[in-house]
């Protein structure tokens, strides 16, 4: 086994094993900081892979705004940070189960759909900020515009959801 | 106006018609159907501003189609007798490339008289409307309706296609439902119009599918494609659609098994009953029956099923008849049975089609007579209906009381009356056919003149029985003309058979066949005879030799309850279709608002739902949709995976 | 330095721009551009003005993008034999082909009418119904202040244009990641739309979160079943799709499963049984406006992409999937026609009838009858889209109507205040009547036309046994539209019975059109079987 595939096994390793922690762990706080090293684990991988443009996407996005959102939600709200009993409900066993047949219906298909295809990971490849920009700003250039409308949308409709009293106090804007 | 061509029906010399002949009359064969239409829209979205003369307007529309009528009939006459049929073309409804549907109409000599019957007698009961709804501030509105109603009828007499026919079969059902509702007070009168509307959905069902079925299997639904078609068709489809046609039949003309709205549809003003209920509307299931005559004619089961319903009919609504104190009531049974009649000699076949449009137009005449005739009296005695508070009104109505006494002699077949030649008729095409309905047939006529014989002593002729605050008295004369009329027309429309013009008239629609009978003619006419004779001698003995008391008695036979209970027509309907349906829709909605929550959160969830609805007014929890989605979402992926991969 | 290294990575890459045509593709970008401009004018206008230049605003870009629709129609080329006009476009993303351009029209008339509805403010006396301030919580003093200012939200027509953008795009999609960010687009504005009912807070803000939750879900299995699809084919094109069904022979589970979870998600939209359950809830909950456009409009759309996804990429596996669709349609006839016999709330009535109707309109998609060379009887997708056009106008009126009918509480919704209701206003009681005639299709009226086209295509399809449970199901459904009109015209008003709020001109208009078109495609349905007939098939 060469040195990549034993740090892909490594970090796949530790995707899989802090994502649990997530899930188990007695404290929001720390469930959301094992979310790091679960988004940084996956990142690793994508690395390996020769998709640095994802990996790196990864973790600006990931790792560096939406875990830090999550964080600023719990802080800002009055969240419990201590340990917390009966965060695990009596339906664990259900949800396991469903996560379990959800992951290997996705792994049969990702090994249907690729079936025995290779490739190399010393060539620039899938994962290059070259290839994803050709892919996004031109094949799908469309979905991806719609995309921003639709966040347009959503920001429109917190907008209007959430504006209060501060707005109420204004005559005209 | 559009272009007019000829169409042959069954007939292969009828392939054009001399422009010369065809120009004038016929290109107005539209404007029969239009000028009630118009009429009708004027009046029922004109306002208040049309009250002061929308009666007459009402009136004018029908008399105008009428006197059109007659003209294209007299010009039909001069005509060659293969020669007959003219159809004109509207507009292009429905175009999809192999499949079209013109807006078209027929007039052939099936059409011509239901023509003439419709505006005629329409025109007549118009005028007694007049008279007869002067006190009511809605008259314009009725007679609004009553415009929309010929209009639609009209429209389903004429279309030249079995969709065209299915719009009008929808308009006088509406027209109908919105009639009988009229009295919009009544709740008695908002049950029976929604009643009459539901069931008559049932037949309507019939019908849709069975064009459904024409358009499938021929790709037409025109009369003259369809009747191509049947030749070549399998026996098993022309039965399929014979019986969904016969379907339809039943719900339109009341017969059994979806009779049960007409008894209740009494409850619209008279003139509708004379009318819709009486001359034309029902009838629009011989209509159907006589039309389809090139489905029917391939179908001997389909046959048989339309004279077993026809016989159970006629046997059924006598029965009825026979029980009833609500004297449009017993009139309502006395139709039922006498389109049972109809019905009857139309799935005979060619022997009976013309004998069943020839009872149908006398029936249209000594029936609307007699439903005018119990107007005039209802009108005279402050609207009772019950004929154990009439009695001896002879003398004071003189007019009602000969009009009527035409119309009875006329219904129970009294020799030389218009009705004694048509049911005569049908008699013997009875027996030529078969024994047991032969025999049926007959001892139906002796109930008839049982039950009209009852109707006629308690009216006019028993003792009077009215209250002190009732004064009969003649109706005013834009009433009693229209029932003289009438009445002359039930005497004498037997006319209409001399020397077998109505049969030779219809031939080139419906086809001809002599009845064969093992015995002479006058053996079924005097046989006939006797056993009218019969009937009216044993209500003579029941009716008029005792008192008739003034509250209807409680201990009665069986066979009384029976009848006064509509021989349990809606106690079957209840329990064959209601209850279950009940049962149906109560269980689903369990299922749909309780069951899945009660399954997966037991009691405590469904008592909390409970209170939780009641704060919020709302009936579901998220979390159950959810599951609803999730086991629908397995269901429909479990059954893909094994109808397929098994 | 910089400059030459800016040059060498401009040698090594050629960006290629992306080929569209904006020349077939501008309707979409005309309402997508329109919403930009009412997200700027709600920045930058003074509020008192708003109103105003939104409502214009929407209803212009409506009309225009609908002109546009029609002169994109006029210059499709023909493709596939002459069997289907106009060409896939924007790199592979959109398939502007007659029946996307049918759609549209539909889609983009509905909301005009949708947008006057939405725009009505003498109803509730000079503001619009939706919520004056959604931040509010219900039944506070912020509450009350902002309804005693006259606050009113304006952001609901851009929001509602991002729907329209999101319904138009969804038929058109011809690759799968296109349709699943279309289904997003169009469901996201109407998640929030459903909660900002001035009157009944409560109930419309729990409508939105159920709506939110159950679309979320339902957008999850549609995804699931997407990727499901990709791993059978290898590709999310819909033709990709077809061509890998075709030359593999036999079913395959991954294919299978993956068309059940994209229907899960498809018959959620629609409304079909047993993914019903939300829609009776929503379509009370939420503003009547909002409720009048999502019956109409999401169903249009929604059918759109079903016809789209079912007969372009899953064409060459119908077999699979027939016998699934005919369980889901006689299913969601007999929940919707029988459940429509118990409500005693009009706008919950007309949910479980318009359930009814997506089983209708089921029965017709059903039959999958397609355009051959040497015949043109009527395809499945004539037909489908005839009773889409015709139930749209028709539902869209008749929501209307429960707009008008009042108490002193807002809208009447509950059956019983309807009783009488002919005595106190004659003429819309009767207009509302004819909706239900037309629900019930009487002929003459659209919905005879639009039962007779969607049974006839079915049962030429080999679909009797449905068509026999479809007519059934339209004769139960007679004792509910019966009901109704008994009600309104037969009984008595109790207490004080509904006023009638009269109007303003902008509903009359819309129930005129729903009058209008109702009557219309039933004494003439002609020239717009026509016009869906020449749209043709689906390009592929």
């Amino acid at each position: 086994m060469s040195v990549v595939g034993l740090l892909f096994l490594l970090m796949g390793a530790m995707a899989v094993g802090s994502a649990l922690l997530v899930v188990t762990t007695a404290r929001l706080v720390h469930s959301a900081l094992w979310l790091v090293v679960t988004l940084g684990a996956l990142a690793g991988c994508y690395l390996l892979l020769g998709a640095e443009f994802v990996a790196w996407v990864q973790i600006l996005i990931y790792v560096g705004a939406v875990v830090v959102l999550l964080l600023f939600a719990l802080m800002l709200t009055r969240a419990p940070t201590g340990v917390q009993t009966g965060l695990t409900t009596g339906n664990r066993v259900v949800a396991a189960a469903t996560a379990g047949v959800v992951g290997l219906v996705l792994v049969t298909v990702v090994v249907a759909g690729f079936g025995g295809a290779r490739v190399s990971v010393d060539e620039e490849s899938v994962g290059s900020a070259t290839s994803m920009g050709d892919a996004i700003f031109r094949h799908w250039v469309l979905p991806f515009e719609v995309l921003s409308v639709l966040l347009l949308a959503a920001l429109v409709g917190a907008i209007v959801l959430s504006r209060g009293r501060a707005s109420s106090g204004e005559e005209t804007p | 106006m559009s272009p007019m061509t000829a169409l042959p029906v069954l007939s292969e010399t009828a392939s054009a018609v001399a422009p010369a002949q065809a120009g004038g009359v016929y290109s107005l064969l539209w404007l029969v159907v239009a000028l009630p239409a118009v009429s009708a829209a004027i009046l029922l979205l004109g306002g208040r501003s049309t009250n002061a003369w929308g009666h007459l307007l009402g009136c004018a529309a029908p008399i105008a189609s009428f006197a059109l009528g007659v003209l294209m009939f007299v010009s039909l006459l001069t005509r060659d007798a293969h020669d007959r049929a003219i159809e004109q073309h509207l507009f292009d409804w429905i175009t999809t490339g192999s499949y079209d549907v013109d807006a078209g109409l027929l007039l052939d000599p099936l059409s011509m008289l239901f023509v003439l019957l419709i505006t005629g007698v329409g025109s007549i009961i118009h005028v007694y409307s007049i008279g007869y709804m002067a006190e009511d501030p809605r008259r314009r509105r009725f007679f609004g309706q009553l415009n929309l109603f010929v209009a639609a009828m009209l429209l389903l007499v004429l279309g030249s296609d079995y969709l065209v026919l299915f719009v009008g079969w929808e308009g006088v059902g509406l027209a109908s439902y919105l009639l009988i509702g009229f009295w919009q007070h009544k709740h008695s009168a908002a049950t029976a119009a929604k009643k009459a509307f539901v069931v008559n959905r049932v037949g309507d069902m019939g019908m849709a599918l069975a064009v459904m079925l024409m358009f499938a299997t021929f790709g037409t639904t025109s009369f003259v494609g369809v009747s191509a078609a049947a030749e070549g068709a399998s026996t098993a489809t022309l039965t399929a659609l014979g019986l969904l046609l016969l379907l339809g039949a039943c719900g339109k003309s009341a017969q059994v098994p979806l009779q049960s709205w007409l008894l209740d549809a009494m409850e619209g003003p008279t003139p509708v009953s004379a009318l819709i209920h009486a001359a034309t509307m029902v009838t629009a299931g011989v209509y159907l029956v006589t039309r389809s005559n090139f489905i029917f004619n391939e179908a001997p089961t389909a046959q048989t099923a339309v004279v077993i319903v026809g016989l159970v009919t006629a046997l059924w609504g006598a029965i009825i008849g026979c029980a009833k104190d609500d004297i449009k009531k017993a009139l309502a049974g006395s139709t039922m049975s006498q389109i049972g009649y109809m019905h009857l000699a139309a799935g005979l076949g060619p022997i009976g089609y013309a004998f069943a449009i020839f009872h149908l137009l006398t029936h249209g005449f000594f029936k609307a007579n007699l439903f005018l005739g119990a107007g005039s009296v209802m009108h005279s005695m402050n609207d009772e209906v019950d004929m154990r508070r009439y009695g001896g009104l002879a003398p004071l109505m003189p007019i009602t009381f000969l009009t009527f006494a035409m119309g009875y002699l006329a219904i129970i077949g009294f020799p030389l009356f218009s009705g004694f030649w048509s049911k005569d008729l049908i008699l013997e095409a009875a027996f030529a056919e078969n024994l047991v309905v032969g025999f049926g047939a007959l001892l139906g006529a002796g109930i008839t003149a049982f039950y009209m014989t009852r109707v006629m002593l308690m009216t006019f002729l028993s003792p009077k029985r009215w209250a002190d605050d009732v004064h009969p008295h003649e109706s005013p004369r834009v009433m009693t003309v229209p029932l003289l009329v009438l009445a002359a027309l039930s005497a004498v429309g037997g006319v209409l058979y001399l020397g077998g013009w109505v049969v030779d008239w219809l031939t080139p629609v419906v086809g001809e066949e002599h009845p064969e009978l093992g015995v002479p003619v006058w053996v079924i006419s005097l046989a006939a005879v006797a056993v009218v004779a019969a009937g009216v001698a044993v209500a003579w003995v029941l009716v008029a030799k005792r008192d008739v008391p003034r509250e209807a008695p409680v201990r009665v036979s069986v066979f009384t309850t029976a009848a006064r209970a509509d021989l349990f027509g809606d106690a079957l309907n209840e329990a064959v279709f209601m209850r279950p349906g009940q049962h149906l829709t109560r269980s689903l909605v369990y299922v749909d608002n309780r069951g899945v929550d009660g399954t997966v959160n037991g009691l405590g969830g469904l008592i909390g739902g409970a209170s939780g609805r009641l704060r919020r007014l709302q009936t579901g929890f998220v979390r159950s949709y959810a599951l609803t989605m999730v086991a629908g979402a397995f269901v429909v992926v479990v059954a893909l995976l094994a109808a397929n991969l098994s | 330095m910089i400059a030459v290294h800016g040059s060498v990575l401009a040698q090594e890459i050629e960006i290629e721009s992306p080929n569209i045509a904006y020349s077939a593709i501008y309707p979409i970008l005309i309402v997508f551009g329109v919403a930009l401009v009412g997200v700027l004018v709600e920045a930058f206008a003074p509020r008192p003005r708003r109103y105003v230049v939104q409502t214009v605003l929407a209803a212009a870009g409506l009309g225009l993008a609908f002109v546009g629709t029609v002169l994109v129609a006029g210059d499709l080329p023909e493709t596939q034999n002459g069997l289907a006009r106009g060409g896939i476009e924007a790199e592979g993303a959109l398939a502007v082909d007659g029946p996307t351009l049918f759609i549209w029209g539909a889609i983009l008339l509905l909301s005009f009418f949708s947008v006057l509805l939405f725009a009505e403010r003498r109803l509730e006396s000079g503001v619009t119904a939706f919520a004056g301030q959604a931040a509010a919580l219900p039944g506070t003093e912020a509450e009350r202040e902002a309804s005693t200012r006259g606050l009113e939200h304006t952001e609901v027509f851009p929001l509602m244009l991002f729907a329209v953008g999101g319904m138009m795009l969804f038929p058109a999609s011809n690759d799968l990641l296109t349709m699943f960010v279309a289904l997003e687009v169009l469901s996201f504005p109407l998640y929030l739309l459903c909660g900002l009912a001035r009157r009944r807070r409560l109930l419309s803000q729990e409508a939105a979160v159920k709506y939110f939750l159950l679309g979320a879900f339902a957008s999850g299995f549609f995804l699931y079943g997407i990727a499901l699809v990709y791993g059978y084919a290898g590709t999310v094109t819909l033709a990709g799709i077809d061509g890998a069904i075709t030359n593999r022979v036999g079913g395959d589970g991954l294919l299978l499963a993956g068309i059940g979870l994209m229907a899960v998600g498809l018959l959620f939209k629609i409304g079909a049984a047993p993914f019903h359950a939300w829609t009776p809830d929503v379509y009370q909950g939420a503003p009547t406006a909002v409720t009048g456009f999502m019956a109409a409009c999401t169903k249009v759309a929604a059918f759109g992409a079903l016809l789209r996804v079912f007969y372009v990429a899953f064409g060459g596996a119908q077999w699979n999937w027939m016998p699934m669709m005919w369980i889901v349609a006689a299913l969601t006839m007999g929940v919707g026609c029988v459940l429509t016999l118990t409500q005693t709330d009009v706008k919950r009535m007309l949910a479980y009838s318009s359930i009814a109707h997506a089983g209708f309109l089921l029965t017709g998609f059903v039959g999958v009858q397609a355009a051959t060379r040497d015949s043109d009887d009527m395809t499945s997708l004539v037909a489908v889209m005839f009773y889409l056009l015709a139930y749209g106008f028709t539902t869209l009126g008749a929501f209307a109507v429960v707009t008008v009918v009042r108490d002193s509480s807002g809208e009447a919704t509950h059956l019983s205040r309807w009783a009488g209701l002919g005595k106190q206003s004659p003429v819309l009681a009767g207009v509302f009547a004819l909706f239900m005639l037309a629900f019930l299709g009487l002929p003459a009226t659209s919905g005879f036309m639009a039962k007779w086209a969607v049974f006839t295509s079915a049962w030429a399809g080999d679909a009797q046994l449905l068509v026999i449970i479809a007519v059934l199901a339209s004769v139960i459904t007679a004792f509910v539209y019966i009901r109704v009109i008994v009600l309104m015209f037969f009984a008595d008003p109790v207490g004080e019975g509904p006023t009638v709020a009269m109007p303003s001109v902008l509903t009359v208009v819309t129930i005129a059109a729903g009058v209008v078109v109702t009557v219309a495609l039933g004494v003439a349905p002609q020239p717009v079987l026509d016009l869906a007939h020449q749209a043709g098939e689906f390009v592929r």
